[in-house]
């Protein structure tokens, strides 16, 4: 890495005296990079001896040497160069950058490690694999790039919350998301980095390698390193416009309204009714058409992103300066997501012992009308517009908005173009991290480094909504959360060597303390429909506030052995001990052990024409999840209100959460195998892993019987297996001086199971409902199956009129809907399908042909189910949806047509609407052209042209199968992945952009 | 090596390791302090604490009962009905005796029902041996927290029968099913512990219960357990005696009918002296009424369709100044062809013969009268009755009759309610509605029937007298004259010969109460002995 080279040739330097020795002559000479300027600081070594320059502001240098000598020049980023000096009195260099260097050295936690000498499963990108993709999110980068890491955007807005998932979840109750470490920093979050500020991104994936987080490792970690300067002063622009749209509307008989006006009146003949709609209104639908709600909610959005950067380093001092500035349209009408974003990574060498950096990053993101202010009880906005009566126009007469459907048909909800439009609600966060580390080399072979950090988050919520109910009278909601953290890391690193030995010890000492507040009030009926900071327009009664305090900390010891024998055998053990505030004093403190052995069997495969090195790993390990909140053990009592005058409202109190002392830390146990194979003199690496990892004593939150008021009970209870593969393969296939093509292909498969429950039960209800009224529950846990069941009924198509006696016993009528029913004729509710995917895979192709460069991604997502409720909703006829909308309803059930497609109500929870997820997608293509150097010393310029989500291969009927959506409170999204009550879509990008470098 | 160790070195080593226990120290006492933003669970030290956790059983009360979902078995009732398709499948169930395990409103009536009793149990327990400075209002508050976990017992008790008993906070995993003696005794014994503790007054409209609110639903309970499923007859003079009681203090009580019947399902009436319980409800407190509103109109209106009026029962019931009160025949539209409150100025009506949809007689009593507005809420700031001072009158006159022993005073009882319903002032005798001789027991049962007619009510006097198939086999209009419309929007007057929901399942005794929701008998399998 930079640092360890920049201390090894500072250390040859400095470290020693000046000793001209006899039989020496002036050599000198210009030291250049490879755009053959000079390298200023360079570093110019007689090797062997303690004699040494650096060269000056133009690159020149002059150092006394002998004819035998071997000159070393050294700089930070690039490659070392040794030449002899013979008879030679002017040598000029030309130093060329070290591309490689990065993918040299891994980092494991609390130090680094030469990707050679690697003991656990851990993957790696750099931003090299994804530098030929217009990247604004770092779960981009990573989706499809990392083997073993599960990678599902759940929602195609912008800024929106991206599921990263490292072999499986674990968790039932807790959080499944991986621990993100930045620059040494805990508990980052993942979605408001920078990627161009980022050099490297390690997975930590087995629990040998995640051990050293001890009780946050479970869910595995996620090392993000940021850039550094080294050499000359370098600046880069990068500029992109992205226009962003829907791929495919979906078919509904809004686009037909007079087949839908048809249907309806159907709709209420079937059951006895009256036609709601007369012919003549029926015929000018025909004419006239109606409106189209789907295609009025969205946009094409276009969004401009500006990226700035400068690095380089001045004698000890380097630094990396980046600023990005995004602006960008949702497809969705008014929503927009705007950021800022500045990061300062300075690093001084103050003596050839002591270095110190400072990185500091600042954010200001703010997210305009999401799509989640708007859902409710009754689907998304998605789903409201889905299922709008397109006979109602937007507006009416006078030109102001029709609130409701005129004739009170389809969806119940307000006019969604209407919601977009008038209601501003913006989630702000502004975050700033500061990561300090400074490192002191007390001898050669000891270390101290401090880490500490900081980071300060506030995120305010407030929100102007105009959908509020029927009397129309806006409502306002501010919510700040600030939430505070900081941590201190003392770290000591020995290391030695003697003959075949090679042992590395790490011992650590560390806090962590976060705390969070949340700050709050509702205004809700505001007389007049002003806005946000109308709120006094609230009557009194309309006013509450709210407000919260919770702390956590974390103590912690940890000790690594790292030990090389021979350079073949590599073994690593870790210990860690930490202390939680969550738990009480007994079951506070955790010991989580790990050990792995890796042997280089590279002399096995030496004489083998095809590969070049070869590795095997194994690795054990336990490590923990603290994932309950602060005060779980405790009983406490919330705030609720009631109003015996029928209006003034008086504070009350409620039991909310029950104590529980004996709460402990769940553990998770994982085994892992795996080989890594050079093909080809490096031109090709393999790497497969098995894993095989149990979770035990799970942090459940117990639901307390109803009948003793619900709620929960937080157990160590249950738990969950998950076993796998991780493979990838990278592979240089043409290597031609005009023509490359490299391609990376990652996959991975995990088998997820829940091996043990509680009390004895097969089964637990999940919290996910369905919308509507209906409010069934629609997912489950179920003992040996995997997380993410869906329940419902089972779907038959229809009675038909021969079975019309057997129909009546259950108050049925031809056309009705029929569901699989029991002995006892109660219809069957039982597992349906599952959402939790098994297989996830990327495949990255790089090409270039002089100038041209060619990125095509294609990721995939394998195994797994949606429940797909927005259909359900789509369909109608019952819930809030109460129309049928489905283009499919036209050849509904008639006495004369007897299809499976009922005429009439029936269940959203059935499996009907349970469709095969599988996809194929074409995440990313992209074509650019390099012109160079415009110019003698003009700016380099490269120009590109890009595809994001071009195609998708699914049997899936929904827009992308990969999107879900949930409402608030309703259990871990682990628990019901894969139900859709009206996602937002992954929106099809065409991104253009220009790149220069001066 | 060693050599360059010098010194200073070792001395920076100190440095750092005295820095290392420095910060240590205070990192190592790793102890929670959740009382720095959150209550604990602890025996009350104050009133202000007591206060709290009543104010707080109280809105559990109101969520549990705030939605037509806890009254979901009243569907059973001859009074009303439910849309005949869409989304209402769980009311229609109950209105089809058909109800399925899988009913999501019985379920959330026993999740929000049971929460509330928690909530009135975690009063009881941290009050339990506390001694206030304040005693009388500790006792009031106590008063209160007995009477509503009575009221709600009573409330399970008369979906279910045979219910769970929690009387702690603590979950009890052997919890098993009590008998429906012990079910009865148990809401006995709360009422009677809250008639000791409450004072004689309360607040207008009884928004808080006071003794003589305690007393009143002793009568109402005495009702249910002299009927089916106990029929132990010798309640009913109890219930004649508790009435009684409640009928001679009604005045320091604060109870009295109302002279309007009109006055009462208004947002301006919602604080009266005929509430013996009261629950409150105020929208912009985000504590609104949704039992009540749009839920009662068809959805050709904008109505969510749910409440409708049974056609036999309105064409049964006498006409007159409470029929009146209790149904809207028609809708005032505007000139766009909306609801409009502006009665006075409509540009047409609709009548119920001629709605589109489903053509049943709405609830004045749900929807308000128009001029009210609130129609085409989903929430609002309406009183709900819990219990009327009508019905205590009521219950006096049948169980007097029913225990053999009809005084003057229950057959005064019976006629304030006549003289009222016929726009009549209730204390004046009138010759021409007051009655005197017959079957007091029947004719206070019919009044009860017109009296309470959508007010959720109706089901459990069927229930309890074992009349349920005698009144749902009675349903089939028999004079109103409906509407067809045709393709071009015209009308062709039609008999209505159906009841709108046809009978499905059995209307004998076994399906007059509803088993557990499966999923609390799986979790707690003493719950399956019912």
């Amino acid at each position: 890495m930079a640092s360890i080279l920049a201390r090894m040739s500072l250390l040859a330097l400095l470290c020693c005296g000046m000793h001209p020795a006899f039989g020496q002559r002036t050599i000198t000479g210009t030291i250049t990079d490879e755009a053959g300027d000079g390298v200023i600081g360079a570093s110019v070594v007689v090797q062997g001896t303690a004699t040494g320059v650096v060269s000056d502001f133009d690159g020149t240098y002059s150092i006394e040497a002998n004819t035998g000598d071997v000159l070393e020049f050294a700089y930070l980023g690039y490659l070392s160069q040794t030449i002899t000096v013979g008879d030679q009195s002017v040598i000029n260099v030309a130093l060329s950058p070290n591309v490689q260097e990065l993918d040299q050295v891994v980092v494991i936690g609390y130090g680094t490690v030469k990707k050679s000498d690697l003991t656990g499963a851990v993957s790696t990108v750099t931003a090299d694999d994804y530098k030929d993709q217009p990247v604004t999110r770092m779960e981009d980068a990573l989706q499809g790039r990392a083997a073993g890491v599960t990678v599902a955007r759940a929602n195609g807005a912008p800024g929106a919350n991206i599921k990263v998932r490292i072999r499986g979840v674990n968790s039932i109750t807790g959080n499944n998301s991986p621990l993100v470490v930045v620059d040494g920093i805990q508990g980052a979050d993942l979605s408001s980095i920078n990627p161009n500020d980022i050099a490297s991104i390690d997975v930590l994936k087995d629990a040998s390698a995640t051990a050293i987080y001890g009780i946050r490792g479970s869910n595995g970690v996620i090392m993000i390193t940021t850039k550094k300067g080294r050499g000359k002063g370098q600046v880069d622009v990068e500029f992109f416009t992205a226009v962003s749209q829907v791929p495919d509307f979906l078919p509904t008989l809004q686009d037909d309204p007079a087949t839908f006006a048809r249907l309806e009146n159907l709709r209420r003949i079937n059951v006895g009714g009256n036609p709601n709609f007369t012919d003549s209104e029926i015929s000018q639908l025909e004419s006239n058409g109606g409106t189209n709600y789907q295609k009025e909610i969205f946009q094409t959005g276009v969004s401009n992103n500006l990226a700035i950067s400068a690095s380089g380093s001045e004698g000890k001092l380097s630094y990396f300066l980046s600023g990005t500035y995004r602006d960008q349209e949702g497809i969705l009408i008014t929503n927009t997501f705007k950021q800022l974003s500045l990061r300062s990574n300075l690093e001084a060498e103050i003596s050839d012992r002591f270095t110190i950096g400072l990185n500091i990053f600042a954010n200001r993101d703010v997210a305009k009308n999401d799509i989640g202010f708007a859902g409710n009880g009754q689907g998304s906005i998605v789903a409201k517009a889905l299922t709008w009566d397109p006979t109602t126009p937007i507006y009416d007469a006078s030109g102001a908005f029709n609130f409701r459907s005129i004739k009170g048909i389809a969806s119940l909800n307000d006019n969604p173009v209407r919601t977009l439009t008038e209601s501003d609600a913006q989630g702000i966060n502004e975050q700033l991290s500061t990561a300090l580390n400074a490192s002191y080399k007390i001898t050669n072979n000891l270390t101290y480094t401090l880490t500490a950090g900081t980071q300060l988050n506030n995120f305010n919520n407030q929100i102007y909504d105009v959908e509020v109910g029927d009397d129309f009278l806006p409502h306002t909601v501010f919510r700040n959360n600030k939430f505070q953290s900081y941590q201190i890391s003392n770290i000591l690193t020995w290391q030695k060597a003697f003959d075949v030995h090679n042992i590395k010890l790490t011992g650590v000492q560390e806090y962590t303390n976060a705390t969070s507040i949340t700050n709050g009030y509702n205004a809700f009926d505001l007389s007049l429909p002003k806005g946000f900071f109308f709120a006094e327009l609230a009557p009194n009664a309309g006013q509450s506030a709210i407000n919260n305090f919770s702390e956590r900390e974390l103590s912690s010891f940890m000790l690594r052995a790292e030990y090389i024998f021979d350079q073949d055998l590599l073994v690593t053990a870790t210990g860690r001990y930490d202390g939680t505030s969550v738990f009480r004093s007994d079951n506070r403190w955790g010991f989580f052990p790990s050990v792995a052995v890796a042997y280089n069997l590279s002399s096995v495969v030496e004489n083998s024409p095809t590969f070049n090195s070869l590795k095997l790993r194994a690795g054990w390990g336990q490590v923990g999840s603290q994932n309950v909140g602060p005060y779980s053990t405790f009983g406490g009592l919330g705030f609720n209100s009631f109003a015996f005058d029928f209006s003034s409202a008086s504070a009350g109190s409620v039991l909310t959460s029950f104590e529980n002392a004996d709460l402990t830390w769940e553990t998770t146990s994982q085994f892992n195998i795996g080989v890594d194979l050079g093909i080809l003199e490096g031109r090709g690496s393999v790497s497969l892993d098995f894993f095989d990892k149990t979770t035990s004593d799970l942090l459940l939150a117990v639901p307390v019987p109803n009948t003793f008021g619900g709620g929960i009970i937080n157990q160590n209870v249950g738990e969950v297996k998950n076993t796998g593969i991780d493979f990838s393969l990278g592979y240089t296939i043409v290597n031609t001086e005009n023509f490359d093509w490299d391609a990376n292909l990652n996959f991975s498969y995990v088998k997820n199971e829940v091996t043990k429950l509680y009390n004895d039960l097969e089964m637990i209800q999940g919290l996910y409902t369905s919308p509507g009224g209906q409010s069934r529950v629609l997912n489950t846990i179920e003992l040996g199956q995997p997380l993410g069941q869906f329940q419902g009924a089972i779907f038959q198509g229809t009675w038909k009129t021969a079975e019309a006696a057997q129909a009546a016993e259950f108050g049925k009528n031809p056309g009705d809907v029929k569901y699989a029913r029991d002995a006892n004729g109660e219809i069957i509710f039982e597992t349906i399908g599952n959402g939790t995917p098994t297989t996830v895979w990327g495949f990255n192709n790089s090409f270039s042909y002089k100038g041209f460069d060619v990125n095509l991604f294609l990721q995939g997502m394998h195994g797994f189910d949606v429940y797909n409720i927005q259909q359900a909703m789509i369909t109608g006829g019952a819930g809030d949806s109460r129309s049928f909308l489905a283009s499919d309803q036209v050849n509904q059930w008639t006495p004369q047509n007897e299809t499976d497609i009922p005429a009439t109500v029936q269940f959203y929870n059935s499996s009907r609407y349970v469709e095969k997820g599988d996809f194929i997608r074409l995440s990313n293509l992209t074509l650019g052209y390099n012109f160079g150097g415009l110019g003698e010393r003009g700016p380099t310029l490269k120009a590109y042209a890009s595809g994001q989500n071009l195609f998708l291969i699914t049997d899936y009927t929904g827009y992308d199968p990969e999107l879900s959506s949930r409402k608030g409170g309703q259990g871990n999204e682990d628990v019901a992945p894969g139900i859709n009550i009206g996602a937002y879509p992954n929106p099809r990008v065409f991104t253009f952009g220009l790149r220069f470098g001066f | 090596m060693i050599q360059q160790f010098t010194k200073t070195r070792w001395a920076s080593l100190l440095i750092i390791t005295a820095v290392l226990v420095g910060f240590s120290c205070s990192e190592f006492d790793l102890d929670e302090d959740p009382g720095k933003s959150q209550l604990a669970v602890l025996p009350y030290e104050s009133i202000a604490e007591l206060d709290l956790a009543v104010t707080g059983m109280y809105n559990r009360m109101w969520a549990a009962l705030r939605m037509t979902t806890a009254f979901v078995s009243a569907w059973g009732g001859d009074d009303l009905t439910t849309h005949r398709a869409s989304n209402k499948a769980d009311f229609r169930e109950y209105d089809q005796r058909a109800v399925t395990l899988g009913n999501a409103r019985t379920r959330n009536t026993w999740r929000g029902v049971y929460q509330a009793i928690r909530a009135a149990n975690t009063v009881l327990v941290n009050v339990q041996g506390v001694d206030l400075p304040d005693r009388a209002t500790q006792d009031k508050l106590t008063g209160e927290a007995y009477f509503i976990r009575g009221m709600l017992f009573h409330h399970m008790a008369r979906i279910h029968g045979r219910i769970a008993l929690p009387l702690d906070i603590v979950p009890n995993p052997d919890i098993t099913l009590a008998s429906q003696e012990e079910v009865y005794r148990q809401i006995e014994s709360d009422y009677l512990a809250a008639e000791g503790l409450l004072p004689t007054t309360s607040n207008t409209g009884a928004t808080r219960p006071n003794a003589g609110t305690a007393r009143a639903f002793l009568a109402r309970l005495y009702m249910d357990w002299a009927g089916f499923p106990v029929k132990d007859n010798s309640k009913y003079s109890m219930a004649a005696s508790s009435a009684k009681q409640v009928i001679d203090n009604a005045g320091s009580h604060g109870f009295a009918l109302v002279p309007d019947m009109n006055t009462l399902y208004t947002l301006a009436g919602s604080a009266n002296s005929e509430g013996v319980f009261t629950i409150a409800h105020c929208q912009p407190c985000g504590l609104g009424n949704r039992k009540t509103g749009k839920l009662g109109l068809p959805g050709d209106f904008g109505g969510w369709q749910e409440s409708f009026a049974e056609i036999r029962f309105f064409e049964d019931m006498p006409e007159g100044h409470r029929k009146d009160a209790t149904y809207h025949r028609e809708i005032p539209l505007d000139a766009h062809g909306r609801v409009t409150p502006n009665v006075a100025g409509a540009a047409s009506f609709i009548p119920w013969t001629e709605f589109k949809d489903q053509q049943n007689p709405v609830f004045k009593k749900i929807t308000g009268p128009f001029e009210d507005n609130i129609f085409n809420g989903f929430q609002n700031s309406r009183s709900d009755y819990y219990m009327r001072y009508a019905e205590v009158l009521l219950t006096y006159a049948e169980a007097s009759g029913r225990a053999g022993a009809e005084t003057g005073d229950a057959w005064e009882a019976l006629n304030m309610v006549r003289r009222r319903a016929n726009g009549l002032p209730a204390g004046e005798a009138s010759s021409e509605v007051d009655v005197t001789s017959g079957d007091l027991a029947e004719m206070a049962y019919t009044e009860r029937k017109w009296e309470l007619a959508g007010e959720y009510q109706r089901w459990y006097d069927l229930v309890r007298l074992e009349r349920v198939k005698e009144a749902l086999s009675n349903r089939s209009p028999q004079v109103s004259i409906g509407t067809v419309f045709d393709a071009d929007g015209n009308a062709t007057p039609t008999p209505l010969t159906e009841a709108s929901n046809p009978i499905l399942g059995s209307l004998e005794t076994d399906n007059y109460f509803h088993p557990l929701p499966p999923d609390e008998v799986t979790q707690l399998p003493g719950l399956g002995g019912g």
